[in-house]
């Protein structure tokens, strides 16, 4: 593995998170973890990841690298066949996947294996109840998890009256509702459009912003090289690459990049061309290009 | 592979005897069954052989259900309520049986793994079925099968086993598929939506040959708005079931309304804005950087 | 061009002609075989079905080279065959010659035979099944069905649903890990509680719904519905005299059957 300069993150200290409504992040550790599906199928190899409370993480890497195996570990759904998972210092092994709900909110992929209810609000409502949230305290969280997807209005529709897009925004909202100090979204932009996209978006530095560990799968390189602040390159089961957006996308790790075919966001490529240095997001070349004026 | 002469001359004959007239839709209206308002709109859209356009627009703004129609399984198949007129060079969709407009007009899903049949053992028999149905001789089955598989860029998957492939291979598959039947148009209704970022190459790069080796007349349905940049020749945005913007690709994906349409305009569009935004020159090195 | 030329061109994967006595066997023979071994080994009362089935069964399986492979079909046979062994030997009514008394337990003789006896027949059977699975592709089947006229589209939506089973697992398996993600705790008492099953359930029936629809205009869209014969790339190899052992075997085993439940041969 190669570490890339220093992650931003990782020199926050934990308690600078400031009080919101969820309860302060746990640190993540997984200790030289492996894993092998029941066919032998080796998915995970030593990886080894230390997430601070606070951090916004991209995986990305090739369909198959080990993303999703990686994901359903930090919520004790799939347990190492060799290492450990550290929450706060105590491993996963020992508490309930039930339990480790209330911590590490996973969305996953298909809002259609998931979605169940005949009322987008009641869908919603499943996560906190089962987290033992009732009352007014329940109906609060629908509304604001609705408001924040811009669902508010369908509360009363079945799901299945909506589009694909619109079911996957309903399921991020169902996680959203259970406001954990983790929030895990696996691929939360694929079939949305422009405004979809430019939610989810808003939901990662929303929950960034309160102090909340995110951690997302992605293949839109635009929205992990804005929206996060380390990025996490897996290829066949290993962590090859980490570190901000600027060194996983800086024009020394290009090689690496490719080799887990990727390819860094535009941005990053015209920066390097024009020998501006790193420079992964729109923002951040127009920022070099006004400098160099 | 003695057979592809054969079948590559039959295309030419065929091609040269009876010019293609494209796909036209002309005042195309849809409603679904049971539906209270329409999910399409007087849509006049017209797919020359061997072009390429791509579809865009908000979700639900009805590009699934223009690929249906375009396809005639709307209402074939599903039912419903058409107005206005779909015709594949010259023959009205309605008119033809579902057999005979997969011929003439091929559908591919995002989903690659609904679309196989789940009972071939090989992708090889797998791209056969459609050919098989069709009663065609063996010899022709075969060479059908090679052309496919090597239009799609898949030869060497040819022996595999279907349920065994990574999500860009099944999609190449599907699309083989389809191919087989040689249909002079395809629709795709976003194809690489869940393919990683090299599956997305290796189907946008197939399509891109397809069109320009086949003649064959092509529709897709795309959020990556990066990858129409690099197939389309046209680009149409929908809005609410109607034609909101069309016109070549470069001018469609440049257009300022295009956010407003819920479409991400690509890269490079989005970047030289950025940057004239800023109020700083347009330095022309970087319009080579970015080529 | 003539039918030599033509199968010449399919590749060796495709031919797969099969080899060895009981593989080359045609699907519908292997599928008539299966179908006589649960008659006997189910009909026949005694010993003597389930023993004649499980022999005939084994030695074809050793012949085709895949006992090995039918172990994990014999271990899907244990939860009914652990069942049938402890209900039979210790709850078999009417029975008095007791083994042994285990407290308010006593097995008796005729309970164990019986079940011991009945053990035998799910095994059989089960054996015999798997002996047709492992060694006839869906495919091959389906188009042997269809030769014979056999509905076309009923067979495929069978077969094709037969070949989605082990994607429906895994749907179901993301289904649960979904809603545990989301606390549902199905390691507890709320398991139980029919409630608790209906957030498990309705996306896979959904997803299943949702599935059928699309496959139906994907079949569609590769002209599954086009009038007339089919091509079929393998032609299997059948003969006059497969087909008089088949219904020779069909016969013989409903009378076999007859003859035991008459009474009027005595079997052991």
């Amino acid at each position: 593995m190669t570490a890339l300069g220093s992650t931003a993150a990782g020199s926050t200290p934990a308690g600078s998170t400031h009080a919101g409504s969820t309860a302060a992040a746990p640190s993540i550790e997984l200790d030289t973890v492996s894993f092998a599906y029941p066919d032998g199928t080796r998915a995970l190899s030593n990886v080894a990841l230390r997430i601070e409370p606070g951090e916004s993480v991209a995986i990305v890497g090739q369909n198959g690298s080990g993303k999703s195996t990686l994901v359903r570990h930090l919520n004790g759904l799939l347990r190492p066949t060799t290492g450990r998972v550290l929450l706060d210092g105590r491993d996963v092994r020992s508490t309930h996947v039930a339990r480790l709900a209330g911590l590490v909110g996973l969305a996953f992929q298909n809002p259609d294996r998931q979605l169940f209810a005949g009322r987008v609000s009641a869908e919603v409502a499943f996560g906190p109840r089962n987290l033992g949230v009732r009352g007014p305290a329940l109906e609060e969280r629908v509304r604001a998890a609705l408001e924040e997807v811009g669902l508010a209005a369908e509360a009363s529709t079945n799901p299945y009256d909506l589009g694909y897009s619109r079911r996957k925004l309903l399921a991020l909202a169902s996680v959203l509702a259970m406001r954990t100090p983790v929030l895990v979204l696996d691929e939360p932009t694929t079939g949305q459009d422009a405004r979809g996209v430019g939610l989810v978006r808003d939901v990662v530095s929303r929950a960034a912003g309160d102090g909340r560990t995110v951690i997302a799968i992605s293949h839109d390189m635009r929205f992990v090289a804005e929206s996060f602040r380390r990025v996490v390159v897996m290829r066949e089961g290993r962590v090859v690459l980490e570190g901000p957006p600027e060194a996983v996308f800086g024009e020394a790790a290009w090689p690496e990049l490719r080799a887990a075919y990727l390819e860094p966001p535009l941005p990053a490529v015209a920066g390097a061309r024009l020998g501006l240095g790193a420079t992964p997001t729109e923002a951040a070349l127009v920022a070099a290009l006004v400098a160099g004026n | 592979m003695s057979g592809e002469t054969a079948v590559s001359g039959e295309t030419a004959v065929s091609g040269e005897a009876a010019p293609r007239a494209g796909l036209v839709l002309a005042g195309v209206g849809y409603r679904y069954a049971g539906a209270s308002a329409a999910a399409l709109v007087s849509i006049d859209l017209r797919l020359e052989p061997g072009r390429v356009i791509g579809l865009a627009g908000a979700n639900e703004s009805g590009k699934s259900t223009l690929c249906l129609v375009v396809a005639g399984l709307a209402p074939g198949v599903i039912g419903g309520r058409l107005d206005g007129s779909v015709r594949v060079d010259g023959i009205e969709t309605t008119a033809m049986r579902p057999h005979e407009l997969a011929q003439r007009c091929g559908l591919l899903f995002q989903n690659a793994a609904t679309q196989l049949s789940n009972t071939k053992a090989t992708v090889f028999e797998e791209v056969a079925f459609g050919p098989c149905n069709l009663g065609l001789p063996v010899a022709e089955v075969v060479s059908r099968v090679w052309w496919a598989l090597r239009m799609a860029g898949i030869e060497a998957l040819a022996p595999r086993d279907p349920a065994r492939l990574s999500g860009g291979q099944a999609q190449l598959v599907a699309l083989a598929s389809v191919l087989a039947l040689r249909p002079g148009y395809l629709v795709l209704d976003e194809p690489t939506s869940e393919l990683d970022p090299a599956g997305t190459r290796l189907v946008a790069d197939a399509l891109a040959r397809i069109a320009r080796e086949t003649g064959a007349g092509i529709l897709i349905v795309e959020h990556k708005t990066d990858v129409l940049a690099r197939i389309a020749d046209e680009v149409v945005v929908l809005e609410r079931g109607a034609v909101a913007l069309s016109g070549p690709a470069a001018t469609v994906l440049a257009d300022p309304r295009l956010v407003a349409l819920g479409v991400e305009p690509p890269a490079a569009v989005r970047l030289e804005r950025a940057v004239r935004v800023s109020g700083i020159e347009w330095p022309a090195a970087l319009a080579e950087a970015i080529e | 061009m003539i039918q030599a030329d033509e199968e010449a061109l399919l590749p060796a994967y495709v031919r797969r002609i099969p080899t060895g006595g009981y593989r080359s066997l045609n699907p519908l023979t292997k599928l008539t075989l299966a179908a006589v071994a649960a008659i006997v080994a189910f009909g026949v009362r005694g010993w003597t079905g389930p023993a004649v089935v499980l022999v005939v069964v084994v030695s074809s399986a050793l012949v085709a080279g895949v006992l090995r492979r039918m172990a994990p079909f014999a271990l899907a046979t244990l939860p009914l065959v652990a069942s049938i062994l402890l209900v039979n030997t210790f709850l078999y009514p009417n029975a008095h010659d007791v083994i042994a008394v285990f407290g308010p337990l006593a097995p008796t003789w005729t309970g164990a035979t019986a079940a011991l006896q009945a053990t035998l027949r799910v095994v059989a059977f089960g054996l015999s099944a798997a002996l047709f699975a492992l060694t006839t592709p869906i495919d091959d089947l389906l188009g042997e069905l269809e030769r014979r006229h056999v509905g076309r589209r009923g067979s495929f939506v069978v077969g094709s649903a037969l070949g989605a089973i082990p994607r429906t697992v895994d749907r179901a398996r993301e289904v649960v890990d979904a809603q545990r993600s989301r606390g549902m705790d199905t390691e507890g008492r709320l398991w139980r509680r029919f409630r608790g099953l209906v957030p498990l359930i309705a996306p896979v029936l959904f997803g299943a719904l949702a599935e059928v629809e699309e496959r139906t205009m994907a079949l569609e869209a590769r002209a599954f519905t086009a009038p007339g014969r089919r091509t079929i790339l393998r032609e299997l190899p059948d003969s006059g005299w497969q087909r008089a052992v088949r219904w020779l075997l069909l016969v013989g085993s409903i009378a076999a059957v007859a003859v035991s439940l008459a009474g009027a041969v005595k079997l052991p």
